[in-house]
C-alpha cells in the first residue's frame, strides 16, 4: 500500500475547533425558539456538516483513494432515502388501524 | 489486470490482486461495519424524529441546568477524544510509540469520563421516574423509549470503544498489533463520536423546555 498524505495536527485542531463553533450554533439556535420542524431541519444540516468533517478529516476519507468514497457514502445515503421514504408509509398505516378501530362495532 | 499491478500475497506462492480501495483489509471491514453501524442509528433517529415530529404533545422535559449543560460538557468531551485519537494515529504511523500509548490513554480516559457523565444523568432521570415505558410528565410514554434506546446504544459503543482501545493499546504496547491495528479503532472511535453529533441536537436539543 502507498503511504498517504496526513492532514497533519494544525488541522485537527483546526477542525475541532469547528466543530465545538458549531456545537455551539446549535444550542444558540435551539433558545430562538424557532417552530419544531424547522428547527428539527437546521439542526439536521448542522449535524450533516459536523458529520462531513469527521468524516473528511478526523476519519481520512478525503486522503483516501475516490473509490472508497464513492463505494461507501453513496450506499448510505441511499439507505437513509429509503428509511425517510418508507417511514411515513408506517404512520399511514397505523393512521388505517385507528381509523378502521373507529368504525368497528 | 496484468501482472504488474498483482502483488505476492502472504500465502507462499499465491498472487493476490491489489485493493482497489489501497487499504488493508481490516480497515475495509471496520468501513463496512461503520456503514452497516450508521444504517442502524439512522433508522433509530428516523423512528424517532417522526414520531418527534408527528406529536404535538411530545414531552420536552430538559433544562438548560442540569441536562442540556451536562450534554454540552459531554459532547466537548467526546469531540477532545477524537482529536487525541488522531494524535495517536499519527503518533504511531510516525514511530513514536510512547507518545501515541499517552494519547490513547487520554482518548481511553475521555471515553470513561463521557459514560460516566451519561450515567449521572441517566440514574438522575430514573430517580425523576423515567422508564423506558413511563413518563412521570404525563406525556407520550414513547419518550422513554426512544431516549434510553438511542442514547443506551450510543453509549454501548463508547463503553465498548474504551474497552477495545484498551485491548488494542496493550497489544500495541508488546509489539502484536501495529500503527495500522491503531488506525483502524480510531476509525471505530471517530464514528461513536460522529453518530453522537445527530444524537445530541436531536434527542436532547430538540426536546428542551
Amino acid at each position: 500500500m502507498e503511504p498517504r498524505p496526513s492532514p497533519g495536527m494544525k488541522m485537527y485542531v483546526t477542525v475541532w475547533i469547528g466543530l465545538l463553533l458549531i456545537v455551539g450554533a446549535e444550542v444558540a439556535l435551539t433558545y430562538a425558539r424557532f417552530p419544531v420542524g424547522r428547527l428539527l431541519a437546521l439542526l439536521l444540516v448542522l449535524a450533516v456538516v459536523e458529520a462531513g468533517l469527521g468524516l473528511l478529516y478526523f476519519m481520512h476519507l478525503r486522503y483516501e483513494r475516490p473509490s472508497l468514497f464513492w463505494s461507501l457514502i453513496p450506499a448510505l445515503v441511499v439507505v437513509l432515502i429509503l428509511m425517510d421514504h418508507f417511514w411515513p408509509d408506517a404512520l399511514r398505516l397505523m393512521h388505517q388501524r385507528l381509523g378502521a378501530g373507529v368504525g368497528a362495532p | 489486470m496484468g501482472e504488474a499491478a498483482m502483488t505476492v500475497g502472504a500465502r507462499p506462492g499465491a498472487l493476490v490482486e491489489e485493493s482497489p480501495y489501497g487499504i488493508p483489509s481490516r480497515k475495509l471491514g471496520m468501513w463496512l461495519f461503520i456503514l452497516a453501524d450508521a444504517a442502524t442509528f439512522g433508522a433509530m433517529l428516523f423512528a424517532y424524529g417522526y414520531l418527534r415530529v408527528a406529536n404535538p404533545d411530545w414531552t420536552r422535559p430538559f433544562a438548560f441546568w442540569p441536562t442540556i449543560a451536562n450534554g454540552i460538557a459531554m459532547t466537548v468531551v467526546l469531540l477532545t477524544s477524537s482529536l487525541t485519537m488522531v494524535a495517536a494515529v499519527a503518533a504511531a504511523q510516525a514511530g513514536r510509540q510512547p507518545a501515541s500509548l499517552r494519547w490513547l490513554g487520554v482518548t481511553m480516559g475521555l471515553g470513561a469520563l463521557f459514560a460516566a457523565l451519561h450515567l449521572r444523568e441517566w440514574i438522575a432521570m430514573i430517580g425523576a421516574g423515567w422508564r423506558l415505558f413511563r413518563n412521570p410528565m404525563g406525556g407520550p410514554v414513547l419518550f422513554g423509549a426512544t431516549f434510553f434506546g438511542i442514547t443506551g446504544l450510543h453509549l454501548l459503543h463508547v463503553i465498548t470503544g474504551v474497552v477495545v482501545i484498551g485491548v488494542i493499546a496493550l497489544g500495541f504496547r508488546r509489539g502484536r498489533f501495529d500503527a495500522g491495528h491503531v488506525e483502524t479503532t480510531g476509525l471505530y472511535w471517530h464514528f461513536v463520536d460522529l453518530v453522537w453529533m445527530f444524537v445530541f441536537p436531536l434527542v436532547y436539543l430538540l426536546n428542551v423546555r
